[in-house]
């Protein structure tokens, strides 16, 4: 066991979304203070959405992220219509999901391969990659590729898509691109098997007792259906809020929750963990061992859960593309211009809720809990065992002849795995700056 | 032949222009990375070398002292400086808060202070010399390429 006293810093974490600090004090071989900070400008969406055409808010919203645009709009979207009582069709409905597959197939694959890869093959970045694990390589942009030609088939684009509105979709997918499109799909699912067995052959293990939360849909497709926990507890969209509690972290430009007053998970695990049995059949069937491992108290599953996510969004992606005949269709319109309402979806990163107070068509508040903001304190709890590990493991040990250089090494090695740790959530920094504040007006 | 040294940076947005941009790479990235090398990108690398790069590519509006000193730096160490997306060529739609009202300038006012932010977002040519623009709400595919090919 270390004796010294240790202060490590890290000022703005690479290889995540958006920017954030951590500092870690380690005194007498304890582990102190663990200030994870994030740093992002704000951007004041809170204020911005206020008196704006209820309409237009999605488009503006999806804005607050680049990467998951697509879930801001389609949470934004839902909680418009169901403030506004706007009945979808079941075309939109597919249509949806479909987008919503599409986000997942790109924005797991950019995690995995761009963010997560390089720490398994012990490389600075996935660019160096290019060289020495060609296969990986080729793989990783081939999944991608197909994630976002989906996007621009379905949604017009994979980041600030144009066609998901209110009521509908403003233009259907291109009939004569649909085959070429369900051929991609199934051409990539090889890779992606790939990408599964190399987490599920994966040995990081950090394991800790904690609360999972996350939807419940009947076909994993991210949309409808009531919220689930791991301790048991069964809510209605529409009342999540009440269940939460937010706590100011000092120094953060960042809001953290609570569920219950504990800590909690949301995102890929917690869905695998409270949810495999509605994964697509094709999926469960090659990825049988892979699903044994959930359900997962390892956070480093989070990444095996995210591989077998695209998998499933392929999946279910090609069975919807090959059974729907789409056919143009109007948007459905509101029934009333007045009301409140929540939209509640499972973003990449986890549960996203939207709650809006609309007056003659403007929006007069909106509230957001964000997935990065709820995994926060969590992620926290995680970093600070992971620390507690490396200092309790005697092999750590610097020994008294190289006390300086073994120093450093252990700030190294406790660099190394926080940020591990940290990765492996998948946080968004640049959404979790987002509705600090409660606006109730 | 040796590569050019590439420099991304994302001041105050949502990264959405660099987000796209990795898409673009599924396609280019290999053909690419022959000419180049990424020698500060955070979304990717760890590195943080940002000295005599060939080509900056940056993303975002200027908010904070902060991003001021960022880009005044990025450009005392680059030959070209491309301002990639509108938030970059415009301050909007990041720089929002340039539109509010009265009312909703009062509401910020203490963040805007607490925070050391600018009074006024700016586009990056309010604040540097700029010399190219990609525009587009994420970054138009095509002009991308155009314009990036045109310095490697
Ligand atoms: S221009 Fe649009 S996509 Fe690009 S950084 Fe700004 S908000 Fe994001």
């Amino acid at each position: 066991m270390h004796s010294c006293d240790l202060n490590v810093s890290i000022n703005k974490l690479s290889k995540i979304e958006g920017h954030a600090d951590l500092d870690i004090e380690i005194r007498d071989g304890k582990v102190g203070k663990v200030d994870l900070r994030v740093v992002e400008n704000k951007r004041f969406y809170e204020q911005e959405v206020k008196g704006k055409p209820a309409m237009a808010v999605p488009q503006l919203v999806s804005h607050i992220c680049g990467t998951c645009s697509i879930a801001h709009l389609t949470a934004c979207t839902e909680a418009v219509e169901k403030t506004l009582g706007v009945q979808i069709s079941p075309q939109t409905l597919i249509l949806r999901k479909l987008t919503m597959y599409s986000l997942m197939i790109r924005d797991h694959a950019l995690h995995l391969y761009f963010f997560v890869a390089p720490d398994l093959f012990g490389v600075d970045s996935a660019l160096d990659l290019a060289e020495s694990q060609k296969e990986l390589v080729h793989d990783a942009l081939h999944i991608k590729e197909a994630g976002n030609n989906l996007s621009t088939l379905i949604a017009g684009r994979s980041v600030h898509a144009m066609f998901e509105q209110v009521g509908g979709f403003a233009k259907i997918p291109d009939e004569t691109k649909i085959p070429a499109m369900i051929e991609e799909l199934k051409s990539i699912r090889a890779a992606v098997i790939r990408l599964c067995d190399i987490f599920l052959n994966c040995d990081w293990v950090l394991k800790r007792k904690t609360n999972f939360v996350a939807i419940a849909t009947k076909d994993f497709s991210y949309l409808e259906g009531v919220i689930k926990t791991s301790a048991g507890e069964v809510i209605n969209e529409e009342n999540y809020w009440d269940h939460l509690h937010s706590v100011v972290i000092p120094y953060s430009q960042a809001a953290a929750f609570e569920f219950e007053g504990k800590e909690y998970m949301v995102g890929a695990l917690a869905r695998l963990n409270l949810n495999k049995e509605a994964l697509h059949a094709d999926t469960k069937r090659d990825l049988a061992k892979h699903l044994a491992v959930f359900p997962s108290d390892n956070i480093y599953h989070n990444n095996l859960a995210q591989a077998i996510e695209i998998l499933h969004s392929i999946d279910h992606s090609i069975e919807l593309l090959s059974t729907t005949k789409f056919k143009k269709e109007e948007l459905a319109k509101p029934a009333r211009m007045t009301g409140e309402g929540v939209g509640v979806i499972e973003a990449p990163r986890g549960t996203l809720y939207y709650w809006l107070g609309i007056d003659e068509g403007k929006v007069r508040y909106a509230n957001l809990v964000i997935p990065t903001a709820q995994n926060l304190i969590n992620m926290r709890s995680d970093v600070r065992e992971a620390v507690v590990e490396i200092c309790a493991d005697p092999s750590a040990s610097s020994g008294q002849a190289a006390a300086e250089q073994g120093q450093k090494l252990w700030e190294e090695k406790i660099k190394k795995e926080v940020e591990k740790i940290i990765r492996a959530y998948d946080p968004c920094m640049s959404c979790a700056s987002h509705f600090l504040r409660i606006n109730w007006v | 032949m040796t590569k050019k040294r590439v420099g991304i940076f994302s001041l105050t947005c949502d990264e959405g222009c660099s987000i796209y941009m990795i898409e673009i790479f599924n396609q280019k990235l290999l053909p690419w990375l022959t000419k180049m090398e990424i020698v500060h990108f955070m979304s990717v690398s760890d590195k943080r070398d940002f000295k005599d790069l060939d080509i900056a590519l940056i993303e975002g509006t200027v908010s904070s002292e902060r991003d001021k000193r960022e880009v005044e730096e990025i450009r005392r160490q680059s030959k070209i400086l491309i301002a990639m997306g509108n938030c970059a060529m415009t301050a909007l739609p990041s720089g929002q808060r340039n539109n509010f009202d009265a009312e909703k300038k009062a509401d910020i006012q203490k963040d805007v202070d607490a925070y050391n932010l600018l009074p006024k977002c700016l586009a990056l040519k309010d604040v540097v010399k700029v010399d190219d623009n990609i525009a587009g709400c994420p970054i138009d595919e095509k002009k991308f390429i155009e314009i990036f090919e045109k310095y490697l």
